[in-house]
């Protein structure tokens, strides 16, 4: 039943439900399989036949089985690798970190000479803050000075009347 | 004395040993009923049998069998299904 070539789908494990091909006969109840699923030895049972048998030769190499499986409208996604992002960083890191903490202390040094020159600015501030209200205090001196001879003049003008 | 919720038996009582050895009495919620095959009923394995705060907290491939149908038939039903598949197409 399970010769070289038998198209199966496997039932039990994690690729159940996936095809593969009969490779190799390990023992009465082992054999080889390799397709959709992982090449692996498989017990028998572990396996349901399909009428399909594909002439292929006895151990064939992964490649291989994955064009005979083409052929017959099988398709079998090749799994990705993923890039370790762990592995990468680690090299990467050191190089980034050796050069970030020289400039680092300038920075916090120029920071240190800033500080101080920044004080003054708020001294600038406060002068500005000062001269405007020196300024509204004299147009309002201005605007009392205006004002007091209007008044002044109304005054001498209600006596006249 | 317990006080009085705890001597309901609408909790369960958990044992637990103290770091100065000393047996003390922890009253939790009761866990849920185990998982069941859809098709002939009997209770699944490898499906964890907790409250849902700490189902959240497991990983996915620790709370069911990594196959088709894992954590809904068991082994055999889903044996049975996929054999049943097979015959149809061939």
């Amino acid at each position: 039943m399970f010769e070289i070539g038998r198209l199966c789908v496997k039932i039990a494990g994690r690729d159940a439900g996936l095809k593969c091909i009969v490779i190799d006969k390990i023992d009465d109840n082992y054999v080889l399989i390799d397709g959709q699923t992982r090449r692996r030895k498989c017990n028998i049972k572990h396996l349901e036949p399909i009428d399909k048998v594909l002439k292929v030769k006895k151990g064939l190499a992964h490649d291989e089985v994955l064009k005979e499986l083409k052929k017959e409208g099988i398709e079998i996604k090749e799994k990705v690798k993923r890039k370790k992002k762990t592995a990468a960083k680690p090299g990467e890191e050191p190089e980034v970190k050796k050069q970030e903490p020289k400039p680092k202390k300038q920075e916090m040094t120029e920071l240190k000479k800033e500080k101080p020159a920044a004080k003054p600015k708020k001294a600038d501030k406060k002068a500005k803050a000062k001269q405007k209200k020196t300024v509204v205090k004299k147009a309002k001196k201005k605007a009392v000075k205006t004002a007091k001879p209007v008044k002044a003049k109304e005054t001498a003008k209600k006596p006249k009347k | 004395m317990p006080a009085g919720k705890h001597k309901s038996r609408s909790l369960r009582r958990v044992y637990t040993k103290l770091p100065g050895n000393k047996v003390v009495v922890h009253h939790e919620k009761r866990k849920p009923s185990k998982a069941v095959c859809a098709v002939c009923g009997t209770p699944l394995k490898g499906v964890p049998r907790e409250r849902p705060y700490k189902m959240q907290n497991m990983a996915k491939t620790k709370k069911r069998p990594s196959r088709p149908y894992g954590g809904f038939l068991c082994s055999k039903c889903m044996r049975a299904k996929l054999k049943e598949k097979i015959s149809k197409q061939g």
